[in-house]
């Protein structure tokens, strides 16, 4: 006759193989994983994504898995299919609500909810996603990224104060690395538009003490330097003469300029009906081909659309909407890809969205339209003689009269253009005076200069401010840039 | 007769107690002779050697020699006692033959012994022993008879049966040689050793003197030196009393040798021994060594009040000590009311060794909880216990034993034991990880990923604890930034200070300090580097003095170089006794450390404490508006106060966030507040 086995001895027996088993368990969820880990970063993408599902379906619910579930979800939205990625977010917010990798997941989560954003009021269920990550999560390694998008959010939406809060606290709470530089230089722009120039100047140069060498060192480097020259410094325009390199009769009759937004510069040539990109000293086409193009601005995919009177946007991807404005003046594109178009036939203004729809909004008659940061807008209006300052839903806000704080009037803007910082560079006609002037964000004339007292002479038709300061005019009757420092 | 068991028992019970009490037993023996001799008093007499025997017995052979033979003699007497008892008198043989067991050389004493009791013994004697006859030369050696000490007499009794009797001497190879001693017989042994190597006979003073041959310890010299040794002693400098007994120096082979002698408190000696008394064989007296005494000292002393001073784990005292120590390595600790130091201190001879104890907080490691069974755990609990000697800012103790980490934890807390607590405990992600745990007393607590199978496990760790946030930076009162195409870099802002001296805004400068400028970075450098009170500055062919201030700066809130709780504990420290502005400016950085922590009521507790009276960089402007932020934290029911607190910010136009040359507080506080109201 056997004894039974003593019940302390079964239950510690049981215990010792559940722990085990535990032990094994997690072995094996941490070496798939790592597995994948290793194919991934050999980019054996495929047979990372099957050893991250083997964790998901054998060990569901070992902390390997919330791993596996973000990294599968990370690998979709990289490749573009957001779709593929939103549920399985889902999945690892509803079943490793605990684990720091659903905190990961969120943050994910709100950026391709941003990312598809094409209204402000389409950011709110993003920027819920980025308040959860703060407050579940609080210790995230990810939590300045959170900071630094719900600031980008909130700039979005307008609210310039909240945005510069969240800024600065990406910024307090990682300053070195590439979210907190980025953060700073975004609250560095923010305190600009804000009226405080000097803090804006301070926060450009603490990116560049904190990352120097870096990308973002270089753009706050320009940003710096651009500011100190127009308004700071603000000295007497001067000539460089024929630019680059003092090149003379190079183009085909330039008309439009446009600025990309690395600072490529693009040249429309009229007598090739096509735009290209000044790289180096060469002239590279790009974008589609398009008679007579009355506007031009840089696509998201860095090559240039061309506004024809009363057609549709043409672009590399094929035609934007149906027929444009009678007289396009001037065009942008604004953080939602829609494009904006001004008619200098009419009291209006056209909205393409990227879809193909528009929608007008009524404004004074713009013979020229440029963008100015925080979704704002500058239009020319040669029919009321003012510059009128709108905001991103198209309201005005600030009024300036032709020709205020210059020596004299003048009647009419023949091309308008202006920089990320917010300046407004214009080439003017008829009256008093001729040439170019610059404004400032608040209206304020900058610089100014007369063709007379820049001893220059041509068909000036097109004008952009370049990233070192300076103003590129483009003379279609030499067949020239010149450049204004 | 009485019981054997019993009698056994209280022997043993009397013997554990009255081999406490060897005097006594001496006396007792005595008395016992005396009652019977002098008395004729048999049953105190008896009383007493009974008690002697149970006291002895217990031990029988592995008694001393003089101890066996005042046993034996007690049984001797005992015997003849009881021989007188007709109830006792079966008891004088067994006592006979316990005499017997314990020393087959034992002599009963004739004088008073019966001569029916001396046949009986030698009877006894005659069937169980055979005298056996020695011959040992060279005589003054030591006598092994199956493995157990004993006389080495010309003659000796022997049990029948067979030994193995093994005789040494220092300085000659020992010999072993069997016998088989069979009754009647009349054996005899002769041992002639042969030599092998020389001895030293030396005395030392210091008692207690280690000896070392060729670097090797020999051990220590020990008991006392005879009387006649007092010529050579004081020929030696040293008083008999403080000379050892002999210590002897055996198995020294032909060649070169050096003795060294080694005492605390004393200068060690070195002494060659001459090659002539190794070379040939012999046995050599040296005269008396006595070592010199040395000593050094400590002075300890500290600013900080309140400190106890402990050596090696002992107290001695409050400061400030000046100590008189032997010379050596000791473990110095400073406990102060908060905070505590600690260093490994080497005293030197004739050197004294000056201390300034600063109170750094005290990091104590409680254990750890995790999988003992871990690779690389044990590799890592002895890092553990030698992480003191890599942290330079904080004073650390280990605490672990028996209870557990918590058990330990709660202990020390409840105590104000240390500022800082250690441990580690398994990884948050479960499965083999593991993480060091830093906290404070008051739960701040920060984890760091360990990999116990690293090169340098708590290399990482470490280099957290040894580093603490600058607080303040050197300023000149000017703003610069890199401007491309200008010699030097740009002067964006400029204090009043620096503009009196003739500074000039939107302008590059060319110099500081003869140091030549390309960038604001050389900028910073040389501004950073500068001492001294003021910067000599060019800028336009011109050269002026600016004044050079320290500027607080704010503590990092999230820099993962820093440990925060070690970061806060040291805050802690130096608050105590701060005062003015420089308190006003710790309790601020101490409001930032909790930030780091979300511990927003106790950073909005220590922010309205603080009145600054600085008015520009990080000042009370800059306070009011992280007052304003932790209150927006708390809450929707604090929205007014933090209405207030950026209110108030906005009335101090020159604070700024960062340092001096952050952003401006007053245009952020205004936006703060027009956020607010829009809401």
């Amino acid at each position: 006759m056997t004894l039974p086995f003593p019940r302390h001895a079964t239950i510690a027996s049981l215990w010792l193989a559940a722990a085990m088993a535990f032990a094994q368990e997690h072995g094996v969820a941490e070496r798939l994983y790592l597995s994948g880990d290793r194919a991934y970063a050999a980019r054996s993408f495929a047979e990372a994504l099957e050893s991250w599902n083997q964790v998901l379906q054998q060990e569901p619910r070992s902390p390997y898995a919330a791993r596996a579930l973000y990294r599968i979800a990370r690998h979709h939205a990289d490749e573009g299919r957001p779709q593929q990625a939103l549920p399985l977010i889902e999945k690892l917010k509803s079943e490793h609500l605990s684990s720091p990798w659903a905190g990961e997941g969120m943050l994910l989560r709100g950026s391709l909810l941003a990312q598809a954003a094409r209204r402000p009021q389409d950011l709110r269920e993003a920027m819920g996603e980025y308040h959860r990550v703060l407050d579940l999560f609080p210790d995230l390694p990810s939590a300045p990224e959170a900071h630094a998008r719900l600031g980008q959010a909130w700039k979005d939406q307008g609210s310039w104060g909240r945005a510069l809060h969240h800024f600065l606290e990406a910024s307090r709470l990682d300053p070195r690395s590439l979210v907190g530089l980025q953060a700073t230089l975004q609250a560095a722009e923010l305190l600009d538009l804000t009226g405080d120039l000097q803090g804006c100047l301070r926060m450009l140069q603490r990116v560049r003490d904190l990352g120097p060498g870096t990308a973002l060192a270089e753009e706050a480097g320009w940003r710096l330097a651009v500011r100190i020259r127009h308004r700071l410094l603000r000295g007497p325009l001067r000539s460089e003469g024929p630019w680059p390199g003092g090149r003379t009769k190079w183009l085909k009759t330039p008309t439009l300029l446009a600025t990309g937004p690395k600072g490529e510069l693009f040249i429309y040539q009229d007598d090739l009906d096509r735009a290209a990109e000044l790289r180096g000293d060469q002239l590279v086409p790009v974008g589609p081909t398009g008679r007579n193009a009355k506007a031009m601005v840089a696509g998201p995919a860095g090559s240039p659309w061309l506004v024809l009177s009363k057609q549709p946007v043409l672009r590399d991807e094929g035609v934007l909407g149906t027929a444009g404005p009678a007289a396009p003046g001037g065009a942008f594109m604004d953080r939602w890809g829609t494009l904006w178009l001004s008619d200098a036939k009419n009291p209006s203004l056209l909205l393409v969205a990227p879809d193909g729809s528009s929608r007008s909004i009524p404004s004074p008659t713009a013979v020229a339209l440029a963008p100015l940061p925080g979704g704002a807008a500058v239009l020319a209006s040669d029919s009321n003689r003012s510059l009128h300052f709108i905001n991103a839903q198209g309201q005005p806000q600030l009024t300036v009269p032709y020709g205020k704080d210059l020596s004299g009037p003048f009647r009419s803007v023949l091309s308008l253009c202006s920089d990320p910082l917010g300046h407004i560079a214009a080439i003017v006609d008829g009256g008093d005076f001729e040439g170019v002037v610059l404004w400032g964000p608040d209206g304020q004339v900058l610089r100014s200069a007369t063709w007379k007292s820049l001893g220059i002479s041509g068909k000036f038709r097109a004008i952009a401010l370049d990233r070192a300061g300076g103003i590129l005019l483009a003379d279609r009757s030499n067949d020239l840039l010149v450049r204004l420092i | 007769m009485r019981p054997l068991l019993p009698r056994l028992l209280l022997f043993t019970l009397l013997g554990i107690a009255a081999r406490s009490q060897d005097p006594a037993l001496q006396e007792a023996h005595q008395q016992a002779k005396a009652l019977w001799s002098n008395q004729g008093d048999r049953e105190g007499a008896s009383a007493k050697f009974e008690h002697v025997v149970a006291a002895l017995s217990p031990k029988g052979k592995d008694l001393a020699d003089s101890w066996r033979q005042v046993l034996c003699e007690a049984l001797n007497w005992l015997a003849v006692l009881d021989d007188r008892s007709p109830a006792q008198k079966a008891r004088a043989l067994q006592n006979l033959e316990a005499i017997l067991d314990l020393d087959p050389d034992f002599e009963i004493d004739r004088s008073l012994t019966p001569a029916r009791l001396q046949a009986q013994f030698d009877g006894l004697r005659a069937t169980r022993l055979v005298k056996l006859r020695l011959v040992l030369q060279p005589e003054g050696g030591s006598l092994l008879m199956d493995g157990r000490p004993t006389a080495p007499a010309p003659s000796k009794f022997v049990p029948l049966g067979d030994h193995v009797l093994t005789y040494s001497k220092p300085g000659f190879a020992p010999v072993e040689k069997r016998l088989r001693a069979e009754a009647k017989d009349t054996p005899s042994v002769e041992f002639n050793l042969v030599r092998t190597s020389s001895t030293l006979r030396l005395h030392l003073s210091p008692v207690g003197t280690e000896v070392l041959l060729d670097g090797r310890s020999l051990g220590r010299a020990g008991g006392s030196a005879p009387a006649d040794l007092a010529p050579l002693a004081a020929k030696a400098g040293v008083r008999l009393e403080d000379l050892s007994g002999p210590f002897l120096v055996s198995e020294l082979k032909p060649g070169r040798h050096i003795l060294e002698f080694r005492a605390p408190c004393h200068r060690p000696k070195k002494v060659a021994i001459p090659e002539e008394y190794t070379q040939t064989f012999q046995d050599v007296t040296l005269e008396p060594y006595g070592l010199e005494s040395s000593k050094g000292a400590l002075s300890v002393s500290s600013a900080w009040e309140g400190g106890e001073l402990f050596l090696d784990g002992t107290s001695r005292g409050t400061l400030p000590q000046q100590l008189p120590l032997c010379p050596g390595t000791y473990q110095l600790e400073v406990r102060f009311p908060s905070g505590g130091f600690a260093q490994t201190l080497e005293i030197q001879d004739g050197k004294t060794l000056p201390v300034l104890a600063k109170p750094k907080p005290r990091l104590a490691f409680v254990g750890s909880e995790a999988d003992p069974s871990l690779p690389g755990m044990a590799r890592l609990l002895q890092q553990a216990s030698t992480l003191g000697g890599r942290l330079t800012e904080l004073a650390y103790f280990l605490r672990a034993g028996e209870e557990g980490p918590r058990e330990i934890l709660a202990r020390l807390r409840a105590a104000r034991g240390a500022e800082l607590f250690l441990r580690f405990a398994p990884g948050r992600e479960g499965g083999p990880s593991l993480d060091a745990v830093v906290s404070t007393p008051e739960g701040e607590e920060e984890r760091l990923s360990l990999r116990p199978l690293e090169q340098d496990p708590l290399g990482a760790l470490a280099a957290r604890l040894n580093r603490f946030p600058s607080l303040e930076q050197n300023w000149g009162g000017i703003v610069v930034a890199d401007f491309p195409g200008e010699k030097g870099p740009w002067v964006l802002q400029a204090e009043e200070a620096a503009l009196r001296a003739g500074l000039q805004v939107n302008a590059s400068l060319q110099e500081v300090n003869q140091v030549p400028l390309a960038s604001a970075a050389d900028f910073r450098a040389a501004v950073d580097r500068a001492q001294g009170e003021s910067l000599t500055i060019v800028q336009g062919g011109k050269t002026f003095k600016v004044p050079l201030t320290l500027a607080p700066v704010e503590l990092p809130v999230a820099d993962p170089q820093f440990s925060y709780p070690a970061v806060l504990a040291t805050l802690r420290l130096k608050l105590l006794g701060a005062k003015g502005e420089a308190a006003a400016q710790l309790r601020f950085q101490q409001a930032l450390a909790w930030m780091h922590f979300r511990k927003w009521e106790k950073a909005v507790e220590a922010l309205r404490e603080i009145r600054m009276t600085s008015l520009q960089g990080v000042s009370q402007g800059t306070v009011e508006y992280y007052t304003g932020l932790c209150l927006l934290r708390l809450g929707t029911t604090y929205i007014p106060e933090a209405i207030q607190a950026f209110t108030q910010a906005q009335r101090y136009p020159r604070a700024t966030l960062f340092g001096p040359d952050g952003p401006s507080v007053a245009p952020l506080a205004k936006q703060a507040v027009e956020d607010q109201r829009l809401n």
